[in-house]
């Protein structure tokens, strides 16, 4: 085995990444070797994709299925080593059908079909021994010695990259939202990927071409989360819990919360949301639904202790999932790519056992006293007040702007987030997303100038995809003001832990957005010769101490 | 003081101090530890585990729990060990085995009592609603629970055949021993309705979900319950695991259990049943002999090496377990559990 793809990869002054029986994210060896193959088998897919595109044929349910399948390679979404088994054989059959629909629109065109070579051809076993064995040729570093760490830093950058292009893509395309042109930027990526890559220019490239795709991606989820649930309007959510019967969805996806919402109407069971899926408690069609109690619990690391002590079940509907403790395992469910061995999986939408479960549960016993926060400041709500928004820049009541999101983890250094954030002086406002937000968003903020009717101090945009949101109203501001994104006071504090937030740091340089400051560490796959390289292109910085990084983001922008 | 280290089958650590005079078992109690235990006497096998390094001295104990094969590998039982100094262990179960909070005490009806072939009895029962716990029937497959009989202070524990569900329904398959106190009260006085008191859910012989290896079950009579409940969850989860079952009874007439082991066939493509009838009679089709020659046949017959569970008397599940060893499995592959007549 070896992964070093998320925040948390072991760390040693012999080497970076997770290299034994388990990673540190409990992925056990033979899991993370079929997720090696299972992209490699995606890689021959996407060669043959990648042609036929060229010449006018397309397969959607390929396309479909390659980014149902890279999500499960994210960190912390499937663990099930069987799975990754039936995935690989789904692939081939899909492979075969790919290569047969580019000879077929090759000969059409009157041309002779290439013979491929490497994924392309790539035959799987049909046995996990065998697949095990096949795993080499399949694995991350396997031309380290030839090429370099620095080639297979930036295949990787390329690679987790689109591991987050296709996880959004995938959520958009549940919710019935597909780009053509999103389909066409995986399948480049994959040929790319499966050519052997040796030059720095083209993987970098790439690296900035995926960050385009995955600007689309997140437009696409946008628009599938507001088409299916109207536009986010700011809301007052309920941080504890109420009397009486419950569900827990966690996860990222907005559709399976929906089916649980409908499957639990007036049954007496109250739903609540955990970690990313908080804000859809801002979505008016979700929002309609009064037994969507509040929301439990924190960010994803937590979980462990937190579905432990919640008295119903749980379903987990995308990323984050560490390992079930005893006593929650048999009421936890997973549908879509997530998956544990022995865990109960929902395959079809069909969310009647979770309802059965939570009434045989005994739910809990009685309200708590009440806590709430106030979230949903999605673009429109920011953009409606921009009037305001502009005055209090130019009167200067409002100095600058932090937005400080992404992952949240686990890691001691990540209070650097809490310091930051409860340290912006009272003329900034902090913008967040994702589940950093759960480091600083039971802290009163206040509002800019101090009124009760003052704009909010801390605006909380939504989950990690809306990164989109706070790039159309970063776009807007410029454009209002009349200068490029880079001279707006805005600072850009990113935390990441898994291949979504590389995905958005893609597209924040690809859009050119400099300077955005990346912790709590920076990616083991990014060499230091690689580092250099963003550091000299896009201004990219570590986080330092959160007060000097407060002096220094402000003295930049002065 | 000494410390231990016991080193689950899924690879976790858990830790404690254990002083010579307290049993192994005591002393991690005493820290909120509740490692998997039965009988508590050293006769029934059920808190089995491995000694890695370290000098243990043990109480009396029966060979039915603790063979003397098993002893020479370095098994101990943590009830009757008590550590001469600083101890390795190694555990044939997975952390979910452990409990960190005492055993839940539960109240149920009985909803059923049937024949179960010509020596045993099928018992349905199921949980009163529980403020703190609800009504779901929360266990792992291959666990099980001490049922009270009404009105004495006498337990007995019987395997779950059933797999975990939210209807709060428990099932056991009772073997019926003559002057067995909980067969006299299933004979003579249990009717629909009474309220069982229970102790449970228990045990350590549960399912490795992480082992990608294929799984054989060997169960002798009731032995089979545990086995049932663990390869009905398989169904219930989709699981492709290759599996197959070696079940056997004495004679045509104990045979019970068939429908549901059909059923099993059905929803299990990859299951392989195998019933076993020891003195079959001139009608009979099936496979003539204990299910531990059917078990040595099909191991010498096939190149798989699977992981072995065991359940039954405990001649049965010696006999298995040697035929696992003579054919090359390891140790740490094989999980058993007893059944000894009380």
């Amino acid at each position: 085995m070896f992964c070093y793809q998320c925040e948390q990869t072991f760390r040693s002054t012999e080497g970076d990444g997770c290299g034994g029986g388990k990673g540190m994210c409990g992925k056990d060896a033979a899991t993370a070797d079929l997720q090696d193959v299972l992209l490699h088998v995606c890689e021959g897919i996407g060669q043959y994709l990648h042609r036929a595109r060229a010449l006018g044929a397309t397969d959607a349910a390929a396309d479909r299925f390659v980014l149902y399948a890279f999500f499960t390679t994210l960190t912390n979404v499937n663990f099930d080593a069987g799975k990754f088994v039936q995935l690989i054989q789904q692939a081939a059959q899909i492979r075969d059908r790919a290569k047969a629909l580019y000879e077929q629109a090759a000969r059409t065109a009157g041309k002779t079909p290439e013979a491929l070579s490497g994924a392309a051809v790539f035959a799987p076993a049909k046995d996990m021994n065998g697949l095990l064995a096949q795993a080499g040729e399949a694995a991350v570093k396997k031309d380290a010695n030839l090429l370099g760490e620095d080639v297979v830093g930036l295949r990787s950058l390329v690679l987790y990259g689109l591991k987050g292009v296709c996880a959004y893509a995938h959520h958009a395309e549940v919710l019935g939202e597909e780009r053509d042109a999103i389909h066409a930027a995986v399948e480049h990526a994959l040929d790319l990927l499966a050519s052997d890559p040796k030059e720095i220019g083209p993987l970098l490239d790439e690296a900035l071409a995926l960050g385009h795709a995955n600007f689309a991606a997140m437009e696409a989820l946008d628009a599938a989360n507001t088409g299916a649930f109207g536009t986010p309007v700011p809301t007052k959510v309920r941080m504890t819990p109420v009397k009486g019967k419950a569900i827990l969805v966690s996860g990222h996806d907005l559709k399976d919360l929906h089916a649980i919402l409908e499957a639990t109407k007036d049954k007496g069971i109250n739903v609540y949301t955990h970690g990313e899926v908080l804000p859809a408690h801002s979505y008016p069609k979700l929002k309609a639904f009064p037994h969507l109690a509040g929301n439990y619990g924190g960010a994803w690391q937590d979980q462990q202790k937190e579905f432990a002590e919640f008295p119903g079940p749980i379903v987990m509907t995308s990323n984050c999932l560490i390992e079930p403790q005893t006593r929650y395992r048999g009421r936890l469910f997973t549908a879509g790519p997530v998956g544990w061995a022995g865990v109960r999986h929902i395959e079809n939408g069909d969310f009647s056992q979770v309802v059965q479960a939570a009434q045989a549960l005994p739910g809990f016993a009685a309200d708590a006293p009440e806590e709430s926060i106030t979230i949903g400041f999605g673009r429109d709500a920011v953009l409606g007040v921009a009037d305001k928004v502009i005055d209090a820049v130019r009167s200067g009541a409002i100095r600058h702007f932090f937005l400080v999101g992404g992952c949240d983890g686990a890691a001691p250094g990540r209070n650097y987030y809490t310091d930051f954030a409860e340290h912006a002086p009272q003329d900034t406002v902090v913008l967040t997303l994702g589940c950093g937000k759960y480091r600083f968003n039971r802290h009163d903020f206040g509002t800019i100038g101090g009124a009760e009717d003052g704009l909010p101090r801390l605006l909380d945009m939504g989950q990690c995809n809306d990164a989109y949101s706070a790039i159309v109203v970063a776009s807007k501001l410029a454009e209002a003001f009349g200068v490029g994104v880079n001279e707006l006071p805005l600072s850009l504090i990113v935390s990441w832990f898994e291949q979504k937030a590389a995905a958005v740091l893609l597209t924040l340089l690809a859009l050119g957005v400099r300077n955005v400051r990346l912790g709590p560490t920076l990616p083991a796959f990014l060499t230091p010769a690689l580092v250099d390289v963003l550091v000299e292109k896009f201004g990219i910085q570590p986080i330092g101490d959160a007060k000097a990084d407060i002096e220094a983001s402000l003295a930049r922008a002065a | 003081m000494h410390k231990i280290n016991l080193v689950t089958r899924d690879g976790h650590a858990i830790a404690f101090d254990a002083e010579a005079r307290e049993s192994l078992l005591d002393a991690a109690a005493r820290e909120n530890a509740f490692l998997p235990s039965a009988c508590r006497e050293g006769g029934c096998g059920a808190c089995r585990v491995t000694l890695a390094s370290g000098e243990v001295r043990l109480d009396s104990y029966s060979t039915a729990a603790l063979s003397d094969v098993d002893r020479a590998s370095g098994d101990i039982l943590l009830c009757r060990a008590h550590a001469q100094g600083d101890l390795d262990l190694r555990a044939p179960f997975d952390k979910s085995a452990i409990g960190f909070a005492p055993v839940p005490q539960r109240r149920a009806r009985i909803v059923e009592i049937s024949a179960a072939g010509s020596g045993a009895k099928r018992l349905l029962l199921r949980l009163d609603d529980d403020p703190m716990l609800g009504s779901a029937a929360e266990f792992l497959p291959g666990q099980f629970m001490e049922l009270s009989i009404p009105e004495t202070a006498i337990t007995r524990a019987y395997s779950l055949a059933n797999a975990p569900n939210w209807d709060g329904t428990l099932e056991f398959l009772i073997r019926q021993h003559p002057q067995g106190a909980f067969s006299s009260y299933l004979a003579d006085r249990a009717k629909i309705g009474d309220a069982l008191a229970l102790r449970g859910p228990q045990g350590s012989f549960t399912l490795d979900d992480a082992s990608p290896a294929a799984r054989w079950f060997v169960a002798g009579g009731t032995g089979v319950a545990p086995m049932l409940s663990m390869l009905r969850r398989m169904a219930e989860l989709g699981d492709d695991h290759d599996c197959r079952l070696f079940f056997g009874v004495n004679t045509q007439e104990e045979l019970f259990a068939l429908d549901a082991i059909d059923a099993l066939n059905q929803a299990l493509p990859r299951l392989q049943a195998t019933i076993c009838v020891w003195k079959a009679g001139p009608r009979w089709s099936g496979f003539s002999g204990t299910p531990v020659a059917a078990l040595s046949q099909a191991l010498t017959a096939s190149l798989e090496r699977p992981d072995i569970y065991l359940c039954g008397p405990p001649a049965l599940v010696q006999a298995a377990t040697a035929a696992a060893r003579a054919a090359g499995l390891a140790h740490e592959r094989i999980f058993s559990e007893n059944f000894s007549p009380s």
